[in-house]
C-alpha cells in the first residue's frame, strides 16, 4: 500500500458523491484539506497513543441512506426526538414536531433560506481531528442545522445517530446547532450502532449564544466494531454556557476532540462526563477549552474506567490567551483500572499567558482501594459486590452531576450491567 | 465459640503473634489488654481475615469451623464483626446500601428472607436512637467526613444492625468523649446475650467500667501472658504491665 493509498479510496468516494448540491466549492476546499493533512503520521504528537493504520486498511463504502433502512431504535430519552441515519434526518422514524422555538433544516433549506453554506460546512481548524472534520464536510450527505430561537426555553431533544447500512460503510453525520440569545436548551446526543464494522466521522458544530445555556447529554454507545472520529465544537458567546455531560460507553476505536472556545467576556464552559474502556476497546478523548476574553470559566472533569485489554487516553487543556484575564480554568482526571492488562494514560495541561487568572489540575490513575474494599467484605459483601460498589461510588462524581434524569439512568444501568459481566468473568 | 490455639502471625518478616491462646464461650464479654505493640490489632485483624497478615502456625475455631480457612465475607455471614480501630471513609457508597446490602448477605446465609426498604428502615431507625446518630447519616457516603466519634458510633451502628454472634472491638473506646463511650458501651451492652460473645481489644480500663467483663487477658509480646476478672484490668490501670511481664518471667 503507498502513502497515498487510504487517501485515494477516499477521493473516489468523494468524486461519486460530486455534484450532490450547491455547495460543491466549498466541499472540494474541505476534501483538499483533507487530503493535504492526510492521516496522522507515526510522530504526530496528537495521535501520539492512537494508532490508525487498522483504520486505513479499510476500504469503507459511502452510503446514503437508503429510505427504507430498517433501524432498531433505543427507547426514547426525551419529549422530542430526531432520528439520523447515515447522517441524514429520517422525518419518519422521528417524533412528530418540534418544541416551541426550535427549527431543524436541511442543508438546502438553510440555503434557499439565504443562510451561508459555508458556515455550515466549516471545517474546524486545528487539532488532531481537523483532517476528518474537513472528510466529514466533503462527505456528509446532508447537514442537519438545528436552531434555538432568542429566549426560547424549548423542552428536551433527542437526537439518535443511528447507522443503516451494514459492515463496511461509513457514515459523515454533520450537526450544526445555534443557540440563541438568552435561550437554554437541553439536547441528547446519542450515538449507537451495531456490531458490522464501519467508520462513523462526526462532526459537531455549537453556537452558543450569549446569555445562552446550552446542555448537552452525549451518549456514546456503538458497537465494538465501530471506528469512531467525532470534533465537537463549541464557541460561547458572552455570558452563555456549554455544559456537555459525556457517557463513553461505546465504539472499538474511538477518538472525541471536545474543544470549548470561550471567545467573549464571561463565557463558560463545563465539560465533564465518565468512560468505560473495557473488552478491548481504545477510547482517546481530548478536552480543550480556549479561554480567548476576560472572566471566562472552563471545567474539565472526567472519571475513567479500564478493565480487560482496554485501553482509554484522557488529555485535558486549558489555554488562557493573553488577554483573558480574570479567567478560572479547573481540570481533574481520575482514573480506575479494574484489572492489571487495562491501559489509561492521562495528561492534565495548562498554557497561560495572563497573570490574573485561577488555574488547577489534577489527574490521578489507580486501583480500587483494598482498605474499603476489605472493610466492605468484612460486613458481609462478596467481593463482586464491593468491587462494583466502589466502582460505581468512584463513577458516581460525574453521574451525580448529569442533570438529566432519563440520561443519567441508561447511564447509570449500562454502567451497573456492565461492571456486573466485567466484575462476574474475573478470574 | 471461639477457640484460638497456638496462634504464630506476621507481618512480612515480623512475627507478631507468637504462640496465642484464647478460648471464648457464648454469652461471655472478654478484655484483651496490653502495651502498644503487643499484637492487639494484629489479633483482630487475623480474626477478620485482613490481607497483608500470615498465619505461620495454629488454630482458630469458630462454632467449630476453621475460621482461618473462610474469607472474610464468610466469616461475616457466619457472623463474625469486627468494629475497626480505623474505619475507613467511602465516598459515594452510602451507609444505607452498605447497612442493607450487609444486613441481607447475612440473612440469606441463615436462611431468612430479605428485608425490603419498608423493614430495613424501620430496623435502623431504632437502632439509630439507641446510637443517639441521626437519620441523615443514613444518605452519607460511609464514614465520610465522620468525626473520629462518629466513626466508632457507626462501627457500633453496624454490629447493633447486624446482630453478630461474635462480635470483635478493636480499639473501639479510644479518642472517645465521655459521652460518645458511653453510647458506644450502650450499644454494645445491648448486644449482651447468653449465645453471643464479645472480645474487646483496648488500651484502656475505662471502656470497662461501663462494659463489664467475664474474663480478662493481658496480651503482651504475641501471647496471653495473665487471664483474670475484671478485678485484672483494673490493677492493670494502676500498676501497668511491667509487672505482667516480670511475673511471667519468673513461672
Amino acid at each position: 500500500m503507498t502513502a497515498a493509498g487510504p487517501v485515494e479510496h477516499y477521493r473516489e468516494a468523494f468524486a461519486a458523491l460530486a455534484a450532490r448540491d450547491d455547495a460543491a466549492a466549498e466541499r472540494s476546499a474541505a476534501f483538499e484539506r483533507f487530503a493535504a493533512l492526510g492521516f496522522p503520521g507515526p510522530r504526530d504528537e496528537a495521535w501520539r497513543y492512537t494508532n490508525l493504520r487498522r483504520l486505513e486498511s479499510r476500504r469503507f463504502a459511502p452510503t446514503d441512506a437508503a429510505e427504507a433502512a430498517v433501524v432498531s431504535l433505543p427507547s426514547p430519552l426525551a419529549p422530542h426526538r430526531l432520528v439520523v441515519v447515515d447522517g441524514r434526518l429520517r422525518r419518519d422514524l422521528g417524533s412528530s414536531g418540534l418544541p416551541a422555538g426550535v427549527s431543524v433544516r436541511s442543508l438546502a433549506e438553510a440555503r434557499s433560506a439565504g443562510l451561508s453554506v459555508a458556515a455550515l460546512l466549516r471545517v474546524p481548524a486545528g487539532g488532531g481531528t481537523e483532517r476528518f472534520a474537513a472528510l466529514n464536510a466533503a462527505l456528509c450527505p446532508d447537514v442537519l442545522f438545528l436552531e434555538i430561537a432568542d429566549s426560547a426555553l424549548p423542552e428536551a431533544i433527542e437526537l439518535v445517530f443511528v447507522p443503516g447500512a451494514s459492515e463496511g460503510s461509513m457514515q459523515h453525520p454533520r450537526l450544526v446547532v445555534r443557540a440563541g440569545r438568552g435561550s437554554v436548551a437541553r439536547l441528547v446526543l446519542r450515538h449507537s450502532g451495531d456490531d458490522a464494522e464501519r467508520l462513523v466521522n462526526v462532526v459537531v458544530d455549537v453556537e452558543v449564544g450569549p446569555d445562552a445555556a446550552l446542555h448537552v447529554y452525549r451518549l456514546f454507545e456503538p458497537g465494538e466494531r465501530t471506528f469512531h472520529i467525532e470534533r465537537l465544537e463549541a464557541t460561547v458567546g458572552q455570558r452563555g454556557t456549554v455544559f456537555v455531560h459525556d457517557a463513553q460507553l461505546g465504539a472499538g476505536l474511538a477518538r472525541l476532540d471536545l474543544n470549548a472556545r470561550l471567545a467573549a467576556p464571561q463565557a463558560a464552559a463545563e465539560l465533564t462526563g465518565l468512560f468505560l474502556a473495557d473488552g478491548s476497546r481504545h477510547l482517546d478523548t481530548q478536552v480543550r477549552a480556549d479561554h480567548l476574553d476576560v472572566g471566562t470559566r472552563s471545567l474539565q472533569d472526567y472519571r475513567g474506567i479500564a478493565a480487560g485489554r482496554g485501553r482509554a487516553i484522557f488529555n485535558a487543556k486549558a489555554i488562557v490567551h493573553p488577554g483573558a484575564q480574570q479567567s478560572e480554568a479547573r481540570q481533574s482526571s481520575r482514573n480506575l483500572l479494574l484489572t492489571p492488562g487495562a491501559e489509561i494514560d492521562t495528561k492534565p495541561e495548562l498554557e497561560i499567558y495572563a497573570d490574573d487568572v485561577k488555574c488547577s489540575h489534577g489527574a490521578t490513575t489507580g486501583q480500587l482501594d483494598a482498605v474499603a474494599l476489605f472493610y466492605l467484605r468484612s460486613r458481609g459483601l462478596s467481593e463482586t459486590e464491593a468491587r462494583s460498589a466502589l466502582t460505581r461510588a468512584f463513577a458516581g462524581a460525574v453521574l451525580s452531576r448529569m442533570d438529566h434524569e432519563a440520561f443519567a439512568r441508561v447511564v447509570r444501568d449500562t454502567l451497573d450491567l456492565r461492571l456486573a459481566r466485567l466484575l462476574e468473568t474475573r478470574p | 465459640m471461639l477457640s484460638i490455639r497456638d496462634l504464630h502471625a506476621r507481618i512480612g518478616a515480623r512475627k507478631i503473634l507468637k504462640g496465642l491462646d484464647l478460648e471464648v464461650r457464648a454469652g461471655e464479654v472478654h478484655a484483651i489488654m496490653g502495651p502498644n505493640g503487643s499484637g492487639k490489632s494484629t489479633l483482630a485483624s487475623v480474626l477478620a481475615g485482613r490481607d497483608g497478615y500470615e498465619v505461620t502456625a495454629g488454630r482458630v475455631e469458630y462454632d467449630g469451623r476453621d475460621l482461618l480457612a473462610l474469607a472474610p465475607e464468610e466469616r461475616a455471614r457466619a457472623g463474625v464483626f469486627l468494629a475497626f480501630q480505623y474505619p475507613v471513609e467511602i465516598p459515594g457508597v452510602n451507609n444505607a446500601y452498605l447497612l442493607k446490602a450487609a444486613l441481607n448477605a447475612i440473612r440469606r446465609e441463615r436462611g431468612l428472607p430479605e428485608v425490603d426498604a419498608f423493614e430495613f428502615l424501620a430496623l435502623v431507625r431504632g437502632k439509630m436512637q439507641l446510637m443517639q446518630m441521626d437519620e441523615s447519616f443514613l444518605n452519607r457516603g460511609v464514614n465520610e467526613g465522620f468525626s473520629g466519634g462518629e466513626k466508632k458510633r457507626n462501627e457500633i451502628l453496624q454490629m447493633a444492625v447486624l446482630e453478630p454472634r461474635l462480635a470483635l472491638l478493636d480499639e473501639t473506646d479510644s479518642g472517645l468523649d465521655i459521652d460518645a463511650l458511653r453510647v458506644v458501651a450502650n450499644g454494645v451492652n445491648s448486644l449482651r446475650s447468653p449465645d453471643r460473645a464479645v472480645v474487646l481489644v483496648t488500651h484502656y480500663q475505662r471502656l470497662l467500667d461501663y462494659v463489664e467483663p467475664d474474663v480478662v487477658h493481658v496480651l503482651y509480646d504475641g501471647r496471653i501472658l495473665k487471664s483474670g476478672d475484671k478485678s485484672l484490668a483494673l490493677e492493670l490501670e494502676r500498676r501497668g504491665y511491667d509487672w505482667v511481664r516480670q511475673e511471667a518471667q519468673v513461672a
